[in-house]
């Protein structure tokens, strides 16, 4: 037994070794202000570029980057976890834009109304829905951060032609289909995870159909909405997509039309970036952007993005809220537009050479009029319910064990069922 | 026959026997027994955190200091800026200002103290400070006072609606807030939310549930029958004596070394519809009708989750065998050889019995473990697709994380705990009961 | 049990061996290949081999820093539960205790919770006790939740061993914690070991408390920061290959050394009496 007593000593000493080097926190004992600022992993640079910029201006705080989870559900899951227990560990950090009313009900954030107005900032430069995206009950909980809004991808090699409207798409998918070695017509989102209500409501709103009203009563049951929706399931059924199209997320979506396996693509901006990049694409150079297609009442994107939000129980709200007026400010956006390929929030900023130099995107008048008209998600508190309820539903849909219309009914129903749950 | 104590002071065996055994359960009360009671506890009341008037377990009628002064401040603050947008609505205005003054001045009178602490909570307010303290925070009103200020609310509410008729664009804005912030101003009032057992029948009224249940019954059943039936086999194979019998049992044991986390994310790149490999020639072997199937389908996904679990976790259950094995002394079987007993003989007589309290705790605690799957599945399928393969660990951790009903999400963890503490006494009553009896002697 | 492993049982091993690993296999086979190769072809072998993806793997990520965390976790902790469940193993089979089936009962009872219930009052418990962002502030979850299975196991183990044994142990005046420490432990080395390799292998594997607990980079296990590599959008599978491999490695070394123990422990010990 003896061999294994030493090693178990051996480990032992060891264990001691990493424990030790638990007390020795940093010892940074000057009168900067500290603050800890979370956000989700950035493989880009950006934020290390973007904190530094603001040191170099404020000296006189101090930004610790916080890493969290890159997948968004878990991240959120791990915020809640956090701040339920009333955690100060992190000052500032990048919200998803359908967070603001659930966080802001459960008070785990800083409604920024008084210091917006204290400080006089300019709230109309930004893009509407990015500054409404933040907003619940008459109370702002986010400043804008960078925006998204879903694109329709091209293969320029393959067709010079952009479908105007998702019947014209129907039919350019199937026509080209096939050229240049493509195996589909077209690639979009629909597993049940959060893109496909994003999917969903690009269709559902290009027919003039609506999730919740302004009051926020659910509108889903309307022809119009029935109308995008078995658009939605008519593509999803089509022989164009791939039969997996169930399991297809932005990454699926990413690979294959990078592959060249695909004619037309749905996503977001950041796929120009690698579809162009001819060290992991077949397609670099051939990659051509546009609105998504209309349907009866024009074409709609949706709205993605991060937003900006102070935690409720910071003890250092001044340095935060320095921190993040400066990176919604011109120069914080800026600089992840430069470095990380962010589009801006502020519309000012598109008139700027550098940034519309970035890329394709940014240059693109499409994309400008798509944020322009980006509709966010039902903003409510309950969103990640209501979100739920439609991811099955509309999986369900997907899948053919439902109609559009039961669809429709069904989610209509459990929404108002837990809308009544809920006392605002 | 008694020894002479050598050292004066010296523990009985008893209470030596507690001594060694308390540092046991002293972290699994703190750390286990201690969570469960105050999810059981949870789990009585509509405890939602997204929902200001259910933020708390709340047992008898307050008012939540915090929303009432921070909400009373943009109250007043918004009815100035609809006073400059739209000056001809003063007179509603001042009437709204009287009749929330007065309700303000009988709730600070309701109580000695009251007014001093509304003040300490507005300063710490106005500091950007959360108000921590519970004490400080919560308030018993008495309920006249709780309905006549619901009252006003509505009635004040009713006059600003009055207001947007003919109101000019910009005061548009302002009344909206105005109005919200009197709806919100109503959430700083907070009923007693104890439901008792109503999150139970709720939930147990409810298809999903069980949908989650059969198929966590169905993953459960499935993957710890296989991995019972190839871990025997591969803890035999593994016992034998042969060349490299060490790297085998290293090599054997790689798929539970990887991380679940890491496994899944290696699984969802192997299953893939396009270029996923198993996918890929499963297909081609003739197995699925096409690589797309496995992931997209309500069966394809189920098949796809458990495959997973049986590659990862038979090692676990060969481990185990394998040590329960080396109890067996071998001269049992010198002995049946000396019979005439074959192979299969031995393995019946000899091996099974022998091995069979090892068996017993394998299989509990792989069951334990798979009832409350949740990483492979959140990872590979999310649940999807159709909710046809969500086990019901992922719904509660649904409701817990992601929809913040703390109260429905402990009922459902309760509604776990309950079935696999039944499971597990059927089975170890049925087939297990020497387990137990086995322990309690002496 | 004789050694008469014929050639047809190699090529049986060989086969099953290949089966068991191919998903590893593939792993590895895909961390070598070069970036715009990974998704497109089916083919086993690229024509242009390369280690690129380690060394992005080893340079994006402090990829060995999280395997001397989770080094240093799973050693404390299998050390920990180790003691700790053998204590309680012992006093619940030989020792003339009370209540023995409601303490067995209980311990397994601690298993029955869905661990995602338990997570935020263990993650209010860590930051209450200032262990968040510490080896520590996992080690403690983790000995709580591998005790039940750890405490079962050595229990089977123990009550194996003949009474003689003790008996004779204490007629020579040893006192029950010698018997235990110099007779009952070593003998069950085959049941240590193998709740050892659980224990070890479950808390190295561990994700959900890692993650909420250990927020900090310099203090994240290898579970976390594997699934650290991917971005929002995108899945570097060379990378997360790469370091796969990487980080099994020492996990089979280390089962290579301990599995000599599971075996070794009887066939040494009691069965000679």
């Amino acid at each position: 037994m003896k061999r294994s007593f030493l090693m178990v000593a051996l480990f032992a000493g060891i264990g001691l070794a990493g424990c030790s080097a638990v007390t020795s926190g940093d010892g940074a004992s000057d009168d900067r202000v500290q603050i800890t600022y979370a956000r989700g992993t950035d493989t880009t640079g950006a934020t290390d570029v973007l904190v530094e910029a603001f040191e170099k201006e404020h000296p006189e705080i101090d930004v610790e980057v916080r890493e969290m989870p890159s997948d968004t559900g878990e991240s959120h899951n791990q915020y809640v976890t956090m701040f339920s227990g009333r955690s100060e560990e992190i000052d500032v950090f990048d919200a998803d834009i359908v967070w603001s009313a659930e966080f802001g009900q459960a008070n785990y954030v800083l409604p920024l109304d008084r210091l917006i107005e204290r400080d006089q900032v300019d709230m109309d430069a930004y893009f509407p829905a990015t500054v409404e995206a933040g907003r619940y009950n008459g109370r702002q909980y986010a400043m804008p951060g960078y925006a998204d809004a879903g694109l329709l991808y091209y293969r320029t090699d393959i067709t010079d032609q952009v479908p105007e409207t998702w019947d014209e798409l129907e039919q350019l998918a199937q026509e080209n289909m096939g050229k240049e070695g493509s195996k589909f017509g077209y690639l979009m989102q629909a597993a049940q995870y959060e893109g496909i209500v994003t999917n969903a409501i690009e269709y559902i709103y290009s027919y003039g159909g609506q999730v919740l009203d302004a009051n926020g009563n659910v509108v889903i049951n309307s022809p119009e909405a029935i109308e995008g929706l078995q658009k939605m399931i008519d593509i999803t059924n089509s022989d164009f997509v791939p039969n997996n199209i169930l399991n297809f997320q932005e990454i699926d979506t990413e690979s294959s039309f990078n592959e060249g396996n695909a004619v037309y693509a749905r996503n977001w901006p950041y796929l120009n970036d690698t579809a162009n990049d001819p060290e992991i694409s077949k397609v670099a150079g051939n990659v051509g952007i546009a609105t998504l297609p209309a349907g009866s009442e024009g074409a709609a994107s949706s709205l993605g993005g991060w937003m900006r939000m102070i935690n409720r129980y910071s003890d250092e709200v001044e340095a935060s809220w320095t921190f993040v007026k400066w990176m919604s400010g011109e120069e914080g956006q800026k600089i992840s537009a430069l470095e990380g390929g962010k589009a801006p929030t502020l519309e000012a900023l598109y008139d700027d050479k550098e940034i519309t130099d970035v890329s394709t995107v940014l240059a693109s008048e499409d994309f400008y009029d798509s944020l322009q008209n980006a509709i966010p998600r039902p903003i409510t508190p309950i969103y990640p319910e209501i979100s739920d309820i439609m991811q099955i539903e509309l999986s369900r849909a997907m899948a053919g064990d439902i109609t559009a219309e039961e669809a429709v009914e069904r989610m209509e129903t459990k929404m108002q069922a837990a809308l009544e749950s809920v006392t605002n | 026959m008694k020894q002479p104590k050598k050292r004066r002071f010296q523990l009985s065996e008893r209470q030596l026997g507690y001594a060694m055994v308390a540092p046991s359960i002293i972290l699994i009360a703190v750390i286990i027994i201690w969570p469960i009671m105050l999810s059981a506890w949870n789990s009585l009341f509509d405890y939602r955190l997204n929902d200001p008037a259910k933020a708390e377990r709340i047992s008898s009628l307050s008012i939540n200091l915090e929303t009432y002064a921070d909400n009373r401040y943009l109250v007043y603050d918004t009815m100035e800026d609809v006073r400059d947008a739209m000056p001809d609505a003063g007179g509603t205005l001042d009437d709204i200002t009287t009749a929330l003054d007065e309700q303000h001045e009988t709730l600070l009178n309701t109580d000695e103290g009251l007014a001093d602490r509304y003040e300490e909570v507005n300063t710490m307010l106005d500091n950007f400070q959360p108000v921590n303290d519970e004490e400080l925070r919560l308030v018993e009103v008495p309920e006249e006072w709780a309905d006549g200020f619901a009252n006003t609310l509505e009635e004040q509410t009713a006059a600003v609606q009055g207001l947007r008729e003919g109101a000019p664009e910009e005061a548009v804005q302002p009344l909206t807030d105005l109005e919200s912030q009197l709806s919100n101003t109503q959430g700083s009032i907070l009923e007693p939310n104890f439901v008792g057992l109503k999150n139970y029948s709720t939930y147990l009224g409810d298809g999903r549930t069980w949908t989650a249940m059969l198929n966590t019954l169905l993953f459960t059943v499935v993957t710890v029958g296989v991995e019972l039936a190839v871990g025997l086999a591969v803890a035999l194979l593994i016992n034998r004596v042969f060349i490299g019998r060490g790297l085998v049992r290293a090599a054997v044991l790689v798929p539970w070394a990887i991380p679940t986390a890491v496994a899944a994310m290696m699984w969802t790149f192997l299953f893939d519809g396009q270029s996923g490999i198993m996918a890929h020639y499963m297909a081609q072997f003739g197995l699925i009708d096409d690589p797309g199937a496995l992931l997209s389908t309500g069966a394809g996904g189920m098949f796809s989750i458990m495959f997973a679990d049986i590659w990862k976790t038979t090692p676990y259950m060969a481990l185990l065998l394998l040590a329960g094995l080396q109890t067996i002394p071998r001269s049992l079987y010198e002995a049946a050889e000396v019979d005439g007993a074959n192979k299969f003989q031995q393995f019946i007589s000899i091996t099974l019995p022998m091995i069979r309290s090892a068996i017993l705790v394998a299989v509990l605690f792989r069951a334990l473990d798979a009832f409350r799957v949740f990483d492979l599945i959140y990872v590979l399928t999310g649940g999807g697709p159709a909710n046809s393969t969500e086990s019901i660990s992922v719904y509660a951790y649904k409701l817990l994380f992601e929809q913040q009903n703390f109260g429905a999400g402990s009922a459902l963890s309760v509604i776990v705990f309950l079935s696999v503490a039944l499971l597990s006494t059927i089975f170890i009553k049925l087939i297990g009961s020497d387990l137990f009896s086995g322990r309690l002697k002496q | 049990m004789v050694k008469r492993a014929g050639v047809g049982f190699y090529i049986f091993l060989i086969i099953f061996v290949f089966l068991v690993m191919f998903p590893f296999i593939w792993v590895f086979l895909t961390s070598i290949k070069p970036q715009g190769e990974i998704f497109s072809s089916f083919q086993w072998f690229s024509s242009n081999m390369t280690l690129d993806n380690y060394a992005s793997a080893l340079e994006t990520r402090p990829l060995l820093m999280y395997m001397m965390n989770s080094f240093v976790v799973a050693t404390l902790t299998t050390i920990i539960s180790i003691i700790v469940a053998s204590f309680t193993a012992y006093a619940v089979t030989r020792l003339p205790i009370r209540f023995k089936g409601l303490i067995l009962g209980l311990v397994l009872a601690a298993s029955m919770f869905p661990q995602i219930a338990v997570l935020s009052p263990i993650f209010n418990f860590v930051t209450d006790a200032g262990l968040r962002n510490s080896y520590l502030g996992l080690v403690i979850p983790y000995i709580t939740i591998s005790l039940p299975l750890a405490i079962w196991i050595l229990s089977t183990f123990f009550i194996k061993i003949p009474l003689a044994l003790e008996e004779s142990a204490k007629l020579d005046g040893a006192t029950p914690f010698q018997t235990f420490r110099k007779i009952i432990f070593p003998l069950a080395a085959p049941g240590v070991f193998t709740t050892a390799i659980l224990v070890f292998i479950a808390a190295w594997n561990e994700y959900l408390f890692a993650l909420t607990i250990n927020t900090d980079d310099r203090w994240r296990t290898i579970p976390v920061g594997i699934s650290f590599y991917q971005s929002q959008y995108s899945v570097p599978w060379g990378d997360i290959t790469a370091a796969t491999v990487i980080v099994t490695i020492p996990i089979v070394v280390l089962v290579l050394l301990f599995q000599r123990r599971i075996v070794a422990g009887l066939t040494s010990g009691s069965v000679k009496e």
